[in-house]
């Protein structure tokens, strides 16, 4: 810990740390462009130079480069290093166009910042300036190369951190030019991020242009809703539009980057056709009477019909105070403990990572830095992508990455696959001895921090018990093997946790006929939960169907009583990640159309109201609270939900921005896991897998991502075509217990033998991701 | 990044040539290092690298088609534009310049009717200015193709162009 | 003053010597009595006791650079000859592998003997395809007289040796961008440290040497350590050196001398005088990248030392000089826009400050120059000098340096006349 003097300050600092890092300690920032904390230093631009008055190597040396040593004296605003800065604002702007007034990077741009804070300040050059002609880079990202100033961040952002190998650097000398080899769609799961890491406005949102000025922009920390992870985000928005996502800095989960389905998937928000009025079937309620109405019918069905008529049903998308308000109006009306999901495989996985798996949770943070990561039956970049990002840090730092799973997966970065079938992993995770699991016991045990990934849908809660025993057995004295689940949603472990051991099947408890009422907060088991058939069947034996939801779902368009809610983005919340990790976010904009709409383009709109049209959504923690008459503020609420349940002790104190608590562990409770179902001769493991687009029902909604939606897939084993003689682009059949599905076949040599893989988002709404292992026959269609 | 006449990949290399590439890469723990051979392969049985080269390269390397280019972009003796069928670099650099090579390189513009960079009317030549071509002894110097030609004067620049010429017709 | 020829004895015009011809000059006699006699740890020794200076330009003491090789490391590791060699004025690696390759492959040999490597690469420039053609002949011919392979003359030594032919741009000598350049990637130099002795080729240790550089051991062994020190001028000095001259001067070309040769006697004796009859102005002393020596530096002795000592380089002793017509603005512009031109564009001095200091230099040139323009050269110089990512910008400050010592007057009579006076 060498302690060192800038500026005739002191610091103190960790051991490898720069003088660039010691001076931003000290709170003094030195002017630079090619360093980023993600990305690390090169060199390149020199414009971070600094006065070494004494040290080892004395004299102007960059900053980003020269570690700090002990007894270092070093200035930044002697003459020496600042008439060498202004310089190197001179030369960095000799060819840039000064488009400021037209640029879209304008009030957010570091290279005014930093060419203001090098002192250059009146152009001298006066000589040709070097032009590009512009690539077309696809819908989500504008290219405008004039204002490049080479710092090299967007390829060492797309290539080095996130792994695209179809975006780069092309020619040398001044007139070097940063894209594709030819033009068309970015192909990174990532590419979002060079418009964060550009300095300037070569690589801008195109979904963004136009929209805001930056100063114009309400910006909030916030949580992506796309997947478990829970990465950072900075969404902003304006006159009620959700106009961008960037991404946030949180080192436990992203680090600096996020996904593209999380930057651009933000639209759900203003689908036009989402639901922002109450509507209740013929009676005329305003919102507040709706609630009194709600209570006062959900009270009298329970005295006539027992605590069985009415059914609350929660969800994973739904926040962590939802939730738990949820839990409590239950007990206030006296029916039966809520559901806290539709989709029971997957809520039992999530209950397994949030008990049993407790105490080895693994961070992002942790995982990056493992040497050693074994992945079963996950596939990142559908289920969690920046978790794949991680693995490229693993990758790129010298680690391992394996990976056993049935499907074709895709990685960032080189990892060993070893292809089973679902049965065959469960073998494989149940296994004392054989030659796989010994030889993985083996680089595990000798493994400086293993970290083991499982999917949860793909193994279920029985899978994910295994692994743990293998981490156990893999754990010695000097570390514990880390686990990491993947889950269904942003707030599946949050829902999980909330649960009783037990939950009841949400189908059988319909079927029964005796639920009268079911209220289903933010979820629509008709696109989230397997079944939807039998769903929709049980569904017409209800009196009432009550709605709380902000996205255009079917089922809020079938509820007897609908009543609108914030989208996440749009109120303050806490959401815990696949790691334990509560975190919360905060309210971007106010609900209400946005202007862009209520104007219909132009401004001001035409009508003048004195009310927000469209602003009925409230926060659904709110609508909640108002059944119960309870007028409390959230903070309150956080301190009785810590007073009842001491694993979230910190809620309190969460803001949002920080980098969030870890729930504290809990005992293990493991759930009663069925046995594997026999396979019936000649039928294939079928394999719901989610596409990388559209799976999660907010990108679903999301017309930005429309053209990275794939139609959904079936694939199969060259292998297993023969047998059944079909051949790629067969117009063939899937049949199975939900049903017969129509696709034209596709085969994969990597996909594990005896598996049918179907790819799927939106198209066939029946085939949902994490159900129970099931079985399929896959023939040619049968032309009538 | 090359704007280029639409050629049909043909000509780029020989089936046998693909061959020993492919072979040679799966011997080598890097075969990245084959980039400039394949490209300059290439270019001696094509005259410079069309797309469809750098697409070649890219498969048998195992790269994408930017990786290669990235490569390519960076080397002035990679054509990734048409040139003609004699490509001639002219020095400007010290040696060549003091003694007289700016003459010698403005006779042959106005000779050839082109710009530097341009190719003549009758695809023959194509004049590239060009650094130091290690003939300093013998300035003023250029390389057509990969022959060095020194101590050029205006009479022998001419010659050099008729024997080419007549070269082509033949 | 002798007049040793070690690198050039077998030059004749228009020939080629190769296997046969090399080894009745005694070529491979080195190799076998250094695998006979010699540990590689007393060959590492015998060159640093040589004094052999690094010929590629930075003249960096040889010996010295391989003790921080780590020859007993397990694993491969790689030895480099950097046969680039494209910076203006300097064409005498070309010579001699023109003349004589077996010279090289030997060197090559008994260094990576010295050095424990077991795989080397020729990496040789685009314009040289002869030179390629001969160091291809020359390694079939080495590999099959039993010098390069497994087991060589029966010593359990391996090596092999490969050619690679570049496709131009300048920044390829800097040896990390060779290295990338090599390994099939953007050729950019790297951030030292790690050095290349530490991770080089592959990630693997590696040494890059010049051609002379590497063409010199073989007569270190032979001769001794003492003998070669001696052969120099000056005391400092050791070896020979392939002097090419170039510019105006009646005999352009390509000679083998001690090193430490009066710059006067190497212009009058050697180069025959400067042409047309005309007198002497400057020269460039070693290479594009080396600051002016003028009239008064005459009789300077061209070695490392003494040219440091008047403000300039021995660089790669290609010897560029200029007659007293010569227009010293427009000299350097040329020289600007070289190193402009072959910047990889990786750090901001080289790739925009150049672009800078080029358009200075035309403005000057072009008569539209004023006082401010001479106060922003020279900030330029002071600024660029030392600042930059590699030593390409570093170099391209050397002529501008100069101009501004030596020729700051020519400037100012730019200024003045309001156009080049030269013209
Ligand atoms: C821009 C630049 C160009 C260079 N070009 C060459 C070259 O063409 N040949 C060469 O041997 N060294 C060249 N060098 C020097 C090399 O980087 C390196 O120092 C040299 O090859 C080491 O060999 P030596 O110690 O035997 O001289 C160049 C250096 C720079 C910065
Ligand atoms: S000085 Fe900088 S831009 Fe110039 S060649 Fe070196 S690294 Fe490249
Ligand atoms: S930030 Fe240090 S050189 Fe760019």
């Amino acid at each position: 810990m060498p302690t060192l003097t800038i500026d005739n300050q002191q610091v103190t600092v960790a051991e490898g740390a720069t003088v660039l890092e010691a001076a931003e300690q000290l709170g003094i920032i030195v002017p630079h462009f090619c360093y980023h904390k993600a990305l690390g230093a090169v060199g390149a631009c020199r414009m971070c130079a600094v006065t070494v008055v004494e040290g080892a190597q004395k004299g102007l040396q960059m900053s980003c480069l020269i570690p700090a040593e002990a007894g270092m004296r070093v200035t930044t605003g002697d003459p020496q290093s600042t008439s060498f800065r202004a310089r190197v604002g001179e030369w960095l702007m000799l060819n840039h166009p000064h488009d400021c007034p037209v640029c879209d990077e304008g009030g957010e741009c570091q290279l005014q910042e930093m060419t203001i804070a090098s002192g250059h300040g009146i152009r001298r050059y006066a000589g040709k300036k070097r032009t590009y002609n512009n690539q077309q880079l696809g819908p989500f990202i504008v290219q405008e190369m004039n204002r490049c100033i080479q710092c090299y961040r967007c390829v060492r952002t797309y290539q080095d951190y996130c792994g695209g190998r179809d975006f780069g650097v092309l020619g040398s000398r001044d007139r070097v030019f940063f894209g594709r080899f030819q033009a068309g769609m970015l192909e990174s799961d990532f590419s979002g991020n060079i418009v964060d890491a550009c300095p300037t406005g070569v690589f801008t949102d195109k979904t963004y242009r136009f929209k805001s000025r930056y100063w114009d922009l309400q910006e909030a920390p916030s949580i992506c809703p796309h997947c478990s992870l829970g990465c950072a985000t900075i969404p902003g928005g304006r006159f009620r539009e959700l106009q961008r996502v960037r991404s946030g800095i949180n080192q436990k989960t992203n680090g600096y980057f996020i996904c593209d389905r999380g930057r651009f998937g933000s639209g759900y928000v203003n689908h036009p056709e989402r639901p922002r009025q109450l509507h209740s079937r013929g009676r005329e309620l305003n919102l507040a009477e709706a609630v009194r109405w709600l209570d006062v019918q959900a009270r009298e069905l329970l005295e006539q019909q027992g605590p069985e008529a009415v059914l609350l049903l929660g969800s994973n998308r739904a926040s962590l105070e939802s939730n738990w308000l949820l839990q409590q109006w239950a007990i206030d009306l006296g029916c039966k403990v809520p559901l806290l999901s539709a989709h029971i495989p997957r809520h039992q996985a999530a209950q397994v990572a949030a008990f049993d798996f407790s105490d080895r949770l693994a961070s992002l943070e942790q995982l990056r830095s493992s040497d050693l990561v074994v992945l079963f039956g996950a596939d990142p970049l559908a289920e969690g992508p920046t978790l794949a990002l991680a693995l490229r840090q693993v990758v790129r730092a010298g680690g391992a990455v394996i990976v056993y799973d049935p499907r074709p997966l895709e990685l960032p970065c080189e990892f060993d696959h070893q292809s089973l079938t679902p049965v065959q992993l469960h073998e494989l995770l149940s296994a004392e001895k054989g030659p796989e699991i010994d030889r993985l016991c083996e680089l595990l045990q000798r493994a400086a921090q293993p970290v083991l990934v499982g999917g949860g849908d793909l193994l279920g809660a029985g899978g994910l018990l295994k692994l743990k025993k293998l981490a156990k057995r893999v754990s010695n004295a000097e570390r514990a093997c880390l686990l990491l689940p993947l889950l269904g949603a942003a707030n599946s472990f949050g829902a999980a946790l909330l649960s009783p051991a037990e939950q009841d099947d949400l189908l059988t408890r319909l079927e029964t006929g005796r639920v009268k009422m079911l209220v289903c907060l933010e979820t629509d088991p008709l696109l989230e939960a397997p079944q939807g058939e039998r769903f929709a069947d049980a569904l017409a034996k209800l009196d009432e169907l009550v709605v709380f939801d902000y996205l255009p779902t079917p089922l809020s368009v079938h509820a007897s009583l609908f009543l609108p809610t914030c989208a996440p983005l749009e109120t303050v919340g806490t959401f815990v990640n696949n790691g334990g990790r509560m975190q919360r976010f905060a309210p971007v904009i106010e609900p209400g159309l946005p202007i862009a709409v209520t104007g219909d383009g132009d401004h001001p709109p035409r009508e003048f109201l004195s009310a927000t049209p469209g602003d009925e959504p409230r926060p659904a923690w709110q609508l909640l609270q108002w059944l119960m008459d309870d007028r409390r503020e959230l903070s309150q609420l956080h301190g009785q939900m810590v007073a009842q349940l001491p694993r979230l002790d910190g809620l309190t104190e969460l803001r949002p921005g920080d980098s969030g608590l870890r729930v504290r562990n809990a005992d293990e409770r493991s759930v009663i896991v069925e046995d594997l179902p026999e396979q019936p001769a000649g039928t294939l493991q079928l394999l719901v897998s989610p596409a990388r687009y559209g799976s999660d029902l907010c990108s679903r909604f999301s017309a930005k991502l429309t053209p990275r939606f794939s139609p959904a897939i079936l694939r199969l084993n060259p292998q297993d075509a023969a047998e059944r003689e079909l051949s790629a682009g067969d117009p063939v059949v899937l049949d199975c217990d939900l049903g017969s599905f129509k696709f034209c076949l596709q085969l994969s040599e990597q996909l594990a033998a005896g598996c049918a893989l179907v790819e799927n988002s939106g198209a066939f709404p029946h085939l949902v991701p994490g159900d129970r292992l099931s079985f399929c026959a896959v023939g040619a269609e049968v032309q009538l | 990044m090359a704007q280029e006449e639409n050629e049909p990949p043909v000509g780029l290399l020989a089936e046998e040539e693909i061959a020993a590439f492919i072979q040679h890469a799966g011997e080598l723990e890097h075969p990245r290092e084959m980039i400039i051979d394949l490209l300059r392969a290439i270019q001696n049985n094509r005259g410079w690298v069309p797309d469809a080269g750098v697409e070649l390269t890219a498969a048998i390397l195992g790269l994408t088609a930017l990786e290669v280019e990235e490569v390519a972009t960076f080397y002035d003796k990679i054509y990734r534009r048409p040139v003609g069928r004699y490509p001639i670099h002219i020095c400007d650099s010290i040696c060549c310049w003091s003694r007289g090579g700016e003459e010698i390189a403005n006779h042959l513009l106005q000779k050839l009717g082109i710009e530097m960079g341009q190719t003549s009317s009758d695809g023959l030549f194509t004049l590239l200015p060009s650094c130091c071509l290690g003939g300093c002894g013998r300035a003023p110097g250029l390389m057509i193709g990969r022959q060095f030609h020194g101590q050029l004067t205006i009479e022998r620049v001419d010659e050099l162009i008729e024997q080419l010429r007549q070269e082509d017709c033949a | 003053m002798n007049r040793e020829q070690l690198l050039f004895k077998n030059r004749r015009p228009g020939e080629t010597v190769f296997l046969a011809g090399y080894r009745a000059t005694g070529g491979y006699q080195s190799l076998q009595q250094a695998l006979r006699d010699l540990t590689p740890e007393a060959l590492r020794q015998r060159v640093k006791d040589s004094n052999l200076r690094g010929r590629g330009g930075a003249g960096f003491p040889t010996g010295v650079k391989w003790n921080f090789f780590p020859a007993d490391q397990p694993g491969p590791k790689y030895l480099v000859c950097n046969c680039d060699e494209m910076e203006p004025g300097t064409y005498k690696d070309g010579e001699l592998l023109l003349a004589d390759p077996h010279q090289l492959v030997e060197g090559m040999i008994l260094s990576a003997f010295a050095l424990q490597t077991d795989i080397g690469y020729i990496f040789i420039r685009y314009a040289y395809a002869q030179q390629a053609e001969n160091l291809r002949r020359a390694i079939v011919e080495a590999t099959e007289a039993g010098f390069l392979g497994q087991n060589i003359l029966g010593s359990g030594f391996n090596f092999e040796l490969h050619l690679h032919s570049s496709a131009g741009r300048y920044i390829l000598g800097e040896e990390t961008a060779l290295l990338n350049g090599l390994e099939g990637k953007r050729p950019n130099p790297r951030l030292k440290p790690p050095f290349p002795a530490v991770k080089g080729l592959f990630g693997r240790p590696t040494t890059v040497n010049n051609v002379e550089t590497l063409a010199n051991i073989q007569h270190i062994v032979s001769g001794g350590a003492e003998w070669f020190r001696a052969l120099a001028l000056t005391e400092e000095g050791s070896g020979t050196k392939l002097y090419g001259l170039s510019g105006h001067l009646n005999r352009t070309e390509c000679f083998e001398l001690p090193v430490g040769m009066p710059l006067r006697q190497l212009i009058e004796e050697f180069g025959a005088g400067v042409w047309r009859g005309r007198k002497f102005k400057a020269c460039l002393p070693g290479g594009a990248s080396t600051p002016y020596l003028t009239a008064e530096h005459l009789d300077v002795a061209l070695d490392f030392d003494s040219l440091e000592a008047v403000g300039s380089r021995f660089g790669t002793a290609g010897v560029t000089v200029f007659d007293d017509r010569t227009c010293m603005v427009a000299a350097t512009l040329n020289l600007i826009r070289f190193f402009a031109r072959e910047s990889c564009g990786w750090c901001t001095p080289c790739r925009d400050g150049l672009t800078m200091v080029r358009w200075l230099l035309e403005t000057i040139e072009t008569g539209q120059g004023t006082p401010e323009h001479l106060e922003m050269l020279k900030d330029q110089l002071q600024q660029i000098s030392g600042n930059s990512f590699c030593a390409l910008a570093e170099g391209a400050m050397g002529p501008v340096a100069g101009l501004l010592t030596h020729f700051e007057q020519e400037i100012i009579d730019h200024l003045e006349k309001g156009r080049c006076p030269f013209q």
